[in-house]
């Protein structure tokens, strides 16, 4: 069995944790795993930054407990400029980040499943800028097949 | 370190772009003037132009002596933006809604569309976010949009029923209907009728309860769920085996394809799909009701009055999902056409199921046989586990849901056809949600393919024309008065096709290959064609031949010179 300090040290040892080791970019879904706190007003909140030179999200993974209203604040302490186009209802938002900026992104998103979202400029995305957003649980019962429990993987 | 600068707050993506989200009023699209749909050609109203599915207009400006002067007169480029969900796999597969000079289309991953029919500029747009992860047997696909009651209606790839202002593109009610866990999504096109919006269900291939739904065009709320397989107690469990198996939980028999409508006899006539598992027939002894059939469903109480099953106890992938287009004879019999994936032609009598005729339509059939008087007889089928087993046709069926076209001037039905085999090797597996549930190892057949369209007389069965291809069709045909069938070949070709002789008349090559569904308008008196183009969807089931075709995602439209 593999740890997750076991996994983050082979991914180091490997050199796909970082820009331009083994490969050109970073490896995605390689980063932090973060979980959205949700507020008294139902409203999920989590904060992502894109650190210095590493051409990340961070966290690169965001766990909601559910779908439902989200508040993400982006922050950008890179010496370069990017930008972040977000999955939401409706249609996707876009955030321009320039170097040390911060904003806000207010999406809508039904659960469960996972969205990725990216920085979609040069490419970014493929660098490392990529990252997702994984929304938890379960469909209302209304929408539930009238059938026994199954068996999940 | 200084403060951070203000980025503020992200913006809709469409706002930086042309859209104005802004759309002309549309007068109200209810049920009477769906009813009367043919009345007004210049309109397509529903998803199939009519309830009755004949895919036919009376528009003849475009006809058969002056359609090689067709040009296109626009095109609308979908584009995607990131990952999505089947990002190898999407399809524009939609056929569009025209309504008072206003088009409404469906692209693969949640996007709707309000577009200028005249020139093709964006009006509006909605983009549902559908999560990357869906459970999807066939690609990132939607079939199309309902227009009624002021709004627009879209069955999401997650299962979700959405109504947007037809005017503004805005959300009016988000209804989740399925269960995403369980392996369900969406993809038909949804039909209105009355003060209801129908839909059906998706995700035949991970084991599902297929069920069609109906809802309150006005709030989303649910009027009615249809089950098409049986639980024990209920009529038709009996052929699941014992009342303690447990087949009928997972039993398929999927609605993903819109129903056609009698309002006489307020009947739907919705086509099922395939048994699971697939090809392991073994665990599911019996018929498996309702798999594999017509069921015809009472609309206000979503009922089953009647049924047929095309394929009993399927164990070829033969899902008769595909529509059930109504005509009259001459005598005035109620009569209802499907061309299954199984090969066979069947015409029967919509009133009471009772079957009139049925007959092959494709060239080759080994997988069994089915006599004149619907006596089925399965002959070669994957039984043994490990042992491979090849069929014609393959599980993309003879015809897939790719529509047929029905023209009363010809009193022919215009058949896209596939001539594609398959091997199929039992190999059973256990059941476990959202994971696929097919019981085999399926292999089509990359060659020794070829398609063809067919002008048969439902009232004989007699082929009267065949238009020859080298490759399976695998789009819906249009047929209109101008005495023209329209057909997209998975080439890109756009054919016009001289619906008495078959004799091709005009094409232009679209780039990508269609499976979709070609309509017909007109506006300020100059009739147009609009076809969404763009290979892909479940190609390694119906022409693994061209999986490295290109891909593509644009809805061409075209009409004669102004001049």
């Amino acid at each position: 069995m593999t740890s997750t300090d076991d996994r983050a040290d082979e991914l180091h040892a490997a050199g796909l944790d970082g820009q331009n080791r083994t490969a050109l970019g970073r490896l995605l879904g390689t980063g932090n795993i973060g979980h959205a706190e949700e507020g008294d007003d139902g409203v999920m909140r989590a904060t992502v930054r894109i650190p210095e030179d590493q051409l990340i999200f961070d966290p690169s993974i965001i766990v909601f407990p559910h779908g439902g209203s989200v508040e993400l604040t982006l922050i950008n302490d890179d010496k370069n400029t990017h930008c972040a186009v977000l999955p939401s209802n409706g249609d996707p938002k876009i955030i321009w980040l320039v170097n040390h900026s911060k904003g806000i992104a207010r999406l809508e998103l039904g659960g469960p499943g996972t969205y990725y979202y990216g920085s979609t400029t040069g490419n970014d995305e493929g660098r490392g800028l990529t990252a997702a957003l994984v929304f938890g649980g379960e469909v209302p019962d209304s929408a539930k097949l009238d059938r026994p429990p199954q068996p999940r993987p | 370190m200084t403060d951070y600068v203000d980025a503020g707050e992200a913006v809709p993506h469409r706002t930086l772009s042309a859209t104005k989200q802004q759309a002309p009023p549309i007068n109200d699209v209810n049920y009477e003037r769906i009813q009367n749909a043919r009345s007004e050609p210049e309109n397509w109203l529903t998803y199939y132009g009519t309830y009755d599915g004949q895919r036919y207009s009376t528009l003849n400006q475009i006809n058969k002596d002056n359609v090689k002067h067709l040009v296109p007169a626009w095109v609308f480029q979908a584009g995607s933006v990131g990952l999505h969900a089947g990002a190898s796999t999407y399809s524009f597969e939609a056929c569009p809604i025209v309504v008072d000079g206003v088009m409404f289309v469906s692209g693969p991953d949640g996007k709707v569309w309000a577009i200028d029919p005249t020139t093709g500029e964006e009006l509006w747009r909605y983009k549902h976010a559908s999560p990357y992860d869906t459970s999807l047997c066939c690609g990132n696909v939607n079939r199309g949009v309902a227009v009624g009651h002021g709004k627009v209606y879209l069955y999401t790839l997650n299962a979700h029923l959405i109504a947007l202002d037809a005017q503004t593109g805005e959300l009016v009610f988000d209804t989740v209907n399925g269960d995403v866990r369980a392996g369900e999504s969406g993809s038909v096109a949804p039909l209105i009728v009355k003060d209801m919006v129908i839909v059906g269900s998706a995700g035949g291939e991970f084991g599902t309860r297929g069920h069609m739904d109906a809802f309150d065009a006005q709030t989303g709320e649910r009027r009615w769920r249809c089950y098409t397989v049986p639980k024990p107690g209920e009529p038709g469990s009996e052929t699941w085996g014992d009342e303690n198996a447990e087949a009928w939980q997972r039993g398929g028999a999927n609605c993903w394809v819109t129903a056609t409508y009698d309002p006489e006899l307020e009947l739907l006539f919705q086509g099922t799909g395939n048994p699971a598992p697939d090809f392991d027939g073994e665990v599911r002894p019996g018929d498996n009701l309702y798999t594999d059939s017509v069921v015809a469903v009472d609309v206000n109480t979503g009922e089953i009055r009647w049924h047929y099953q095309f394929t009993p106890h399927d164990l070829w992938d033969y899902d008769s999902t595909m529509e059930n287009l109504l005509f009259d004879a001459p005598d005035g019999r109620k009569l209802l056409a499907h061309a299954d994936k199984n090969g066979y032609f069947f015409v029967l009598d919509r009133t009471n199921g009772e079957l009139v005729r049925v007959f092959p339509f494709v060239d080759r059939i080994t997988w069994g046989e089915i006599t004149p008087d619907g006596k089925v007889t399965p002959k070669v089928y994957p039984d043994e586990e490990g042992v491979p087993v090849h069929f014609w046709p393959g599980p993309a069926g003879g015809k897939e849901w790719t529509h047929m076209s029905y023209n009363p001037e010809t009193g022919l039905i215009y058949v896209p056809v596939q001539e594609v085999g398959a091997t199929a090797t039992r190999r059973r597996r256990e059941f476990k949600e959202s994971i696929p549930y097919w019981g085999a190892g399926v292999a089509v057949d990359l060659d020794d393919h070829y398609g063809f369209v067919a002008a048969i007389d439902p009232l004989t069965g007699e082929e009267k024309w065949r238009w020859n291809h080298e490759y399976p069709m695998c789009a819906s045909t249009l047929t209109t008065a101008g005495g023209l069938v329209f057909q997209g070949t998975p080439t890109g070709e756009f054919v016009a096709l001289d619906a008495s002789t078959g004799e091709k008349l005009w094409q232009f090559q679209c780039g990508s290959g269609h499976h979709s569904s070609p309509m017909t308008y007109e506006v300020n008196g100059r009739q147009y064609i609009a076809v969404p183009t763009g290979w892909g969807g479940w190609v390694e089931g119906f022409l693994p031949g061209l999986l490295g075709a290109a891909a593509g995602d644009a809805l061409f439209c075209f009409a004669l010179p102004e001049s």
